[in-house]
């Protein structure tokens, strides 16, 4: 029995599903996308124009992407990746359709935002790390065998709390009339917390690094130092210790000779400005005539005993006789 | 700039850790914003692109005094708040009429930007014909060989590509394959073809036409559909205007790759997979290469006849059945050989 003729009916039926091109098609699978590099031909782009939506040709021709490098017919439109090997051992929401595995992308596309930080290793990372630990992730939910059900290892209704919820705790033979079971394993679980806490701080403090953090020990010496120049002498006329360090202050700054006329014309007119406002801040009752501070030459003159003692000396020269005839 | 804020609660947490930089990036959110006068055909261009964009894109639908070459501020300023790196700004003046700008950021701040006329729009309710659902993946076609030569049309691949397609995905199901974006260019002028030609002058550069199709899949007799396209809509006829290129520095930060895991050179990401191969059934066959083995230490089956030195010492005196009985008992063989 001869089949061929009724093969070539069935193909002629279909229409072929490859395209052939001058220049190969670059396929990027990854991002579903084929760049046709041939040069746009003239004349059937012309042809293609005269129609009515420009270039929607009544019937667009598909070149289709497979695995072989094969493509249907020419005047490429489009691409269609069913390449990949589609994958029947995973799970598939869809059973009509097969899931295809996309390889990684091949065109190069900017990133929107920089590539993310690696975190600073904590410090039982860092202690896994030099002992060769690996990490083993411990699942949130844990089995109950009394309930014969997954329970929540922490958090609501966790398994880390049995202990402290259980109605009914054996109390050993020896216990303390005070002995709470409940609350000691809550306070052993609350110092548990704690723990952890303290040490994902100390974590985060140690990831920001030394910084500007002063040990203990500086902290002392900036105390001390500051205390030995509060006294009203500034520390002149205290006592030194035996074998007591000298002070070792700051050094005094200078502005550099040489700066650049924005700057000093800045602090020049700053300076300018503090005089101007000192003329016209209101003066302090008392003070009277610019010339004179009639308050400071009152004291100078009475000889820091103030003007009533003044008055009473000028005036004094009769009173004091008085008192003198008195005696 | 946005202040930095702390997030108060496990959910404000969340949604700030979801902004954070991460290894493999999400689609690009763009945001569709409306100049001081849009005009009508700058509108609907932009409700299309939109439709063809959803689900990561966010309309801006007021007026905004937005000039994206001149001050580029405000689109700095959105992209941080609304976490969007993609921007088409819609304007519509008398020396440029019916513009839009393609603006693409990174790390919140303007990477590159590329200016379109829209010459020729025709509307997706003009073709009745069914349309891709929305956020399903679009393939992309690019058919011109200034693709690959033309620094403007390289970057308006890139924009185009990462509007649409940007998205890294491990896998994906061929049923949701619904639709094309065919971006094709005029012909080649020749003054192109030059080598010595200038990137910025848009004198002589040919007409860009974005097209949408619709895919229907036929039987073909063999085990690839044939595929055949119904226009969709929008159809597109762009000019390039105006552009801006990439700071070199930026666009070297952008383009850092993550440093591949252990476990991914493993699976295959980072190399080629030797020996395995998809036979016609769709299964994985693997080839496995086993050296030479040395069979001259296999262990057979014991057998007193198979002992070293038995032939020599025995000879041929005794038979199958003495066999047996010396074999129960070797000590008067060797009272007898000896």
């Amino acid at each position: 029995m001869d089949v061929s003729d009724i093969l070539a009916s069935q193909a002629a039926k279909h229409k072929s599903v490859t395209v052939e091109k001058d220049i190969p098609l670059e396929v990027d699978t990854g991002f579903l996308t084929v760049t046709d590099l041939n040069p746009i031909d003239k004349e059937s782009y012309e042809c293609a124009h005269t129609v009515i939506h420009s270039l929607d040709t009544p019937n667009p021709k598909v070149p289709v992407k497979t695995s072989k490098n094969t493509f249907s017919p020419p005047r490429a439109t489009a691409c269609k990746s069913s390449s990949p090997p589609s994958s029947r051992s995973q799970p598939n929401p869809h059973p009509t359709a097969p899931i295809a595995q996309l390889p990684t992308p091949t065109t190069l596309l900017p990133r929107q935002k920089p590539l993310p930080k690696p975190k600073p290793p904590t410090k039982w990372e860092q202690f896994a790390r030099a002992k060769g630990i690996s990490h083993k992730k411990k699942d949130k939910k844990e089995w109950d065998e009394e309930k014969q059900d997954w329970v929540n290892r922490w958090g609501w209704g966790g398994k880390n709390k049995q202990v402290e919820a259980q109605w009914l705790t054996e109390v050993p033979a020896n216990a303390d009339i005070e002995h709470d079971p409940s609350k000691e394993a809550r306070d052993a679980r609350r110092t548990r917390v704690a723990k952890n806490e303290k040490q994902h701080m100390q974590n985060l403090a140690r990831a920001q690094g030394p910084g500007d953090r002063h040990t203990p020990k500086q902290e002392n010496e900036r105390t001390l130092a500051t205390t030995r120049i509060s006294t009203a002498s500034m520390g002149k006329f205290d006592k030194k210790l035996e074998g007591e360090k000298k002070l070792r202050g700051m050094k005094r700054k200078f502005d550099p000779a040489e700066t650049s006329v924005e700057s000093e014309k800045k602090s020049n007119l700053a300076l300018l400005g503090k005089l101007d406002g000192e003329s016209k801040r209101p003066r302090k009752a008392g003070g009277g005539d610019d010339t004179l501070n009639v308050r400071k030459a009152v004291r100078f003159a009475s000889k820091g005993q103030g003007g009533v003692s003044l008055a009473r000396k000028a005036g004094g020269a009769s009173g004091g006789q008085k008192g003198r005839g008195k005696r | 700039m946005l202040r930095v804020v702390k997030p108060k609660n496990a959910r404000s947490k969340r949604a700030m850790e979801a902004r954070e930089p991460k290894e493999v990036e999400d689609a690009r959110t763009a945001i569709f914003v409306k100049g001081t006068h849009t005009g009508e055909v700058v509108t609907k261009v932009m409700k299309e692109l939109m439709s063809l964009k959803r689900p990561d894109a966010i309309s801006f639908s007021k007026k905004n005094p937005v000039r994206p070459f001149e001050d580029a501020s405000s689109l700095e300023f959105w992209a941080a708040k609304n976490d969007a790196s993609f921007f088409i700004v819609g304007q519509s003046t008398k020396k440029r009429p019916n513009g839009m700008t393609f603006v693409r950021t990174f790390d919140g701040k303007v990477l590159d930007m590329c200016e379109v006329g829209v010459d020729k729009f025709v509307s997706m309710t003009e073709f009745k014909t069914p349309k891709a659902a929305p956020g399903h993946k679009p393939l992309m076609h690019f058919a011109s060989e200034l693709f690959d030569t033309h620094p403007r049309f390289i970057q308006l691949k890139s924009m185009l590509m990462d509007l649409f397609n940007g998205e890294v995905l491990e896998q994906i199901h061929l049923a949701g394959l619904e639709h094309v974006i065919s971006v094709t260019l005029g012909p080649t002028p020749p003054s192109l073809n030059v080598a010595t030609a200038d990137a910025d002058s848009t004198k002589d550069l040919p007409p860009v036409h974005i097209r949408a199709y619709t895919t229907r899949l036929l039987a073909s007799g063999v085990r690839i559909p044939r595929v055949e396209l119904t226009p969709m809509g929008p159809s597109l006829d762009l000019t390039l205007r105006r552009h801006q290129a990439a700071d070199p520095e930026m666009w070297k930060l952008a383009m850092k790759r993550p440093k591949l895991r252990k476990q991914d050179v493993e699976k295959g990401l980072g190399k080629k997979r030797k020996n395995l191969a998809v036979d016609e059934m769709g299964d994985l066959r693997g080839r496995v290469h086993v050296a030479k083995q040395d069979l001259s230490r296999l262990q057979t089956r014991k057998m007193k006849g198979l002992k070293k030195g038995f032939g020599e010492e025995e000879g041929d005196e005794s038979a199958g059945e003495e066999e047996g009985e010396e074999d129960a008992n070797p000590k008067r063989k060797r009272v007898k050989s000896g």
